[in-house]
């Protein structure tokens, strides 16, 4: 009895120094691993930051959806294309140096907020709608617009509707979208102000809500327009024509990249990679050209880690934007190789840059 | 000469506390306990401070804020607050739970006597059906049954079903219509009159269990057949078509309910508290008497261990906790009371003397278009082509265990006893009937209750289909609001509940039809 009570109060004792220990040491080896990486930056922040994970382990771990067409499509090796993986890269490509060395995470839009939250991938660009409670509530940050959206609805031209079709023309309708996302919230609102009867069913992959939709049994479908643009041009069955209405979309959805909270180094890097991309669009900074203008006065040269450069005291190499516009590009050349082919078009568009008349506009780096 | 004597009796009775075996036990005990409260302390206050520095909210908040949601179906397709949408998701789930745990006992059993049938083709049939549905994993048929009621039936449209008379015909409405948006079948619904035809059947059910007793026991002092059974069904036939007519006289029931309503009604909070508190001690003194009683041998009480004394302790500190909890919070009794009253209120409703029509009302499908889609009407019993795949589903899939379950308890009875009951001159049907299936039965039961229970728990597998019960609804909430942990505590409360709940009842119909061994 005696021998099984100390065995007992030994265990007990080794469990709670392991726990009390913990602490501790991971402090002591992230401190080390920051002094390491950060090279002559003295604002580089102690304690286990994204930046200095990331950076130790070499590889971005990238949340997207992999269902989202143009935005982020699943390809059979495991990586993605798409506007948000393109985003991927060029923050890969800024912070380890390698546009390559990231690492997809397929995620439904009820996982993706779990995800961001415990750390399980470093940023999240899905197609995520900036909202007050998201940035407040959920524990998440969010980057810059990278694409101003609005909801809108597609239903078939057969049924009765054209692009002028209103949102009350769909009394009686079983509407279909993705759960857990500000669609279904808008669409629950909307409806109910204007006293419209739907039957609404949210499935959790967008994939199973176009199939329902082609095989009829949803009559009509709703999302951010760019992805029913998107969908249209895939996937519309031959000899039927699919119309998307309203006009004037019923919601902003500002699409852009989200963090986890509270890591102001890790959000900086992601704001200054979404500014710096706009930027270069403005300068006409392209990937062919980016090498040889290098050595440029004013902001494109500070950009490109000329004089007065500011991305080592951000925690990053001075050529971290250089490597990330030639490995993948800047703004417009994204836009124009993942949205202009399903049809989406800058001009005259809220995303064509402030210069056009559009919303695209990036504070000054100096 | 002193002797002695006082001495060995003091070492006897002095041991010191290391070597004291009853105290040892105890402290032994307290240690282990203090230990393993301090690992929990320890693992729960870590994981508070990581939750608190990801800013992770493990607040219940989001239960009375309006969510903005709609659901696909339910009791309240527009809730208002969190709490009510999950209460919704949870009312889908025991739907599809109730419905699935009868459809697949029946059909299981059918299946399963089905296999041992002796006609080479209802066997084979059974086998095959066993085998494939069997061995394909759930969440794959759900799929497939989603798939197939999306895409083979074909649209609704409004003046046809795919199965059923064109419905522009004034006068004729369809039995059965099968289409994308769902099934639709023809059915027996409780009308007005139903709830006084009901305890006039209930009354005849009575009067008709009194006449088997009777002619059994005249059975059995006559020795010559008196067709019991027969004669029972035969009064409670009666009584339900008497009823039919004649139950607006058991209207005058709907004045007792009004009265037991205003009783609760003017009933104070504090004496449902007190009667609650009165009913905790009563139960706890019940049940320590009981304990003791059994415990009580012709030389008087034995001795108590120390597993005893802890019960006895156990039980006292229940009823305590019960006067406390009953007198801390009102609200308890106060929804007892407000329960009470609006039950017996909707009662009285029902109940209206000398009045009601036809106590059940054939309901046949119908189709309406408001707007521009035509869709299911109200009438008819409509299974949505989200609840039709989940339903199917796990009906198909517990029903394939369930045959196999039957089939083994059947096959466990030896051969010998209907070898002896062939040899007594019975027939193969009174064979089963009176020999294998009351034997068989005590061994199907707990391998049966567990089948219950996989078929509550896989009923959350309709978030692949969409069907709104309560995990879907858990994630829409957790992905609107972030509160996560919350909702999946909610949800681990709510399946250990019903699965406690399904196992409780099956352990009481087990331990009354167990053998009483000595």
């Amino acid at each position: 009895m005696l021998k099984r009570l100390s065995v007992l109060l030994i265990v007990l004792a080794l469990v709670a120094a392991a726990c009390g220990d913990d602490d501790a040491e991971t402090t002591e080896t992230s401190a080390a691993t920051t002094e390491t990486t950060a090279a002559g930056g003295d604002t580089a922040q102690t304690g286990d930051g994204v930046l200095a994970t990331v950076q130790a382990r070499g590889v971005l771990k990238c949340g997207v959806s992999g269902s989202a067409t143009a935005f982020s499509e699943q390809q059979p090796d495991g990586s993605a294309t798409g506007f948000d993986a393109d985003y991927c890269r060029y923050i890969a490509a800024a912070v380890l140096g390698d546009s390559e060395a990231v690492e997809f995470t397929f995620l439904t839009a009820a996982e993706r907020f779990t995800a961001v939250q415990t750390g399980a991938v470093d940023i999240l660009i899905r197609n995520t709608t900036w909202t007050q409670s998201r940035d407040t509530d959920v524990g998440m940050d969010f980057a810059p617009t990278t694409y101003y959206d609005g909801q809108q609805v597609m239903a078939r031209e057969g049924d009765g509707f054209s692009g002028g079709s209103q949102i009350t023309d769909l009394e009686g309708a079983t509407v279909c979208t993705n759960a857990g996302t500000t669609t279904e919230k808008n669409i629950t609102e909307l409806t109910t102000q204007l006293g419209v009867d739907i039957t609404l069913n949210t499935f959790e992959d967008f994939n199973q809500v176009m199939d329902q939709y082609i095989a009829g049994a949803c009559d009509a479908v709703t999302t951010d327009g760019s992805g029913l643009v998107g969908r249209k041009a895939t996937q519309q069955t031959a000899g039927e024509n699919w119309v998307i209405f309203p006009a004037f979309p019923i919601s902003k959805e500002p699409l852009g990249p989200v963090t986890g909270q509270n890591d102001s180094q890790w959000l900086d890097i992601a704001k200054w990679a979404v500014f710096s991309s706009i930027l270069f669009d403005e300068h006409g900074v392209t990937s062919a050209n980016a090498a040889g203008r290098a050595g440029e006065e004013g902001e494109v040269g500070r950009l490109l880690g000329g004089d007065g450069e500011l991305q080592t005291s951000m925690g990053l190499s001075a050529d971290a934007w250089l490597n990330a516009v030639s490995q993948v590009g800047n703004y417009d050349e994204m836009f124009t190789r993942n949205l202009v082919p399903v049809g989406i078009s800058r001009e005259g568009s809220a995303n064509a840059s402030y210069l056009d008349g559009g919303l695209i506009y990036a504070p000054p780096a100096r | 000469m002193t002797i002695q004597i006082d001495e060995p009796r003091e070492r006897h009775q002095r041991v010191p506390p290391w070597r004291n075996v009853t105290f040892l036990k105890w402290a032994a005990q307290v240690v282990f306990l203090i230990g393993i409260l301090a690992v929990f302390w320890i693992l729960g206050s870590q994981a508070g401070d990581n939750l608190d520095e990801r800013g992770i909210s493990v607040s219940f908040d989001f239960l009375a804020d309006p969510p903005g949601i709609a659901l696909a179906e339910g009791i309240d397709v527009r809730p208002d607050t969190g709490a009510r949408a999950l209460y919704t998701g949870i009312v889908n789930m025991l739907r599809v739970t109730v419905a699935g745990i009868f459809a697949a006992t029946i059909l299981g059993i059918i299946i399963g006597i089905a296999r041992l049938s002796s006609n080479w083709i209802v066997n084979k049939v059974a086998t095959v059906y066993i085998e494939i549905v069997r061995n394909i994993p759930l969440l794959v048929q759900i799929i497939a049954w989603g798939v197939i009621i999306t895409t083979v039936p074909g649209n609704l449209e409004l003046d046809s079903g795919p199965i059923g008379c064109a419905l522009a015909e004034p006068g004729c409405e369809a039995w059965f219509v099968v289409s994308n948006k769902g099934a639709s079948f023809a059915w027996l619904f409780p009308a007005d009159g139903f709830w006084q035809w009901l305890t006039f059947l209930m009354i005849g059910v009575g009067a008709s269990i009194w006449v088997y007793r009777r002619r059994m026991r005249l059975k059995e002092d006559r020795g010559d057949e008196t067709y019991a059974l027969t004669w029972g069904t035969l009064t409670v036939v009666v009584f339900a078509a008497v009823g039919w007519f004649v139950h607006p006289i058991m209207g005058f029931l709907g004045y007792l309910w009004g009265w037991i309503a205003d009783l609760f009604d003017a009933l104070p909070v504090w004496t449902i508290q007190t009667v609650l508190a009165l009913l905790a001690v009563f139960f706890a003194g019940m049940w320590i008497k009981g304990f003791l009683d059994d415990r009580r041998t012709p030389a008087g009480l034995a001795k108590l261990t120390d597993d005893d004394i802890f019960r006895i302790g156990s039980a006292a500190a229940a009823g305590l906790a019960g006067v406390v909890l009953f007198f801390s919070f009102a609200g308890i009794s106060d929804w007892i009371l407000n329960s009470g009253r609006d039950l017996f209120s909707v009662m009285d409703s029902k109940f209206e003397f000398l009045e009601g029509g036809s106590p059940l009302a054939m309901s046949r499908p119908s189709i309406a278009q408001p707007g521009n889609f035509p869709n299911y009407g109200a009438t008819g019993l409509t299974m949505s082509k989200l609840f039709f795949p989940v339903f199917i589903g796990v009906t198909i899939y517990t029903a394939a265990f369930i045959a196999e379950v039957v089939r083994g308890g059947i096959l466990a009875i030896s051969k010998g006893q209907s070898e002896a009951g062939l040899a007594l001159g019975l027939r193969r049907n009174q064979l089963l009937r009176f020999i294998i299936l009351p034997q068989a039965f005590r061994i199907i039961l707990p391998p049966m209750g567990n089948q219950y229970l996989n078929l509550a728990k896989n009923t959350s597998l309709g978030i692949a289909v969409a069907y709104p019960e309560v995990v879907a609804v858990g994630q829409t909430l957790y992905n609107q609001t972030g509160a996560t942990i919350p909702v999946v505590i909610l949800w681990m409360l709510f399946y250990v509940s019903v699965s406690l709940f399904i196992s409780s009842i099956v352990n009481w119909y087990n331990r009354r039809v167990a053998l009483v061994e000595r």
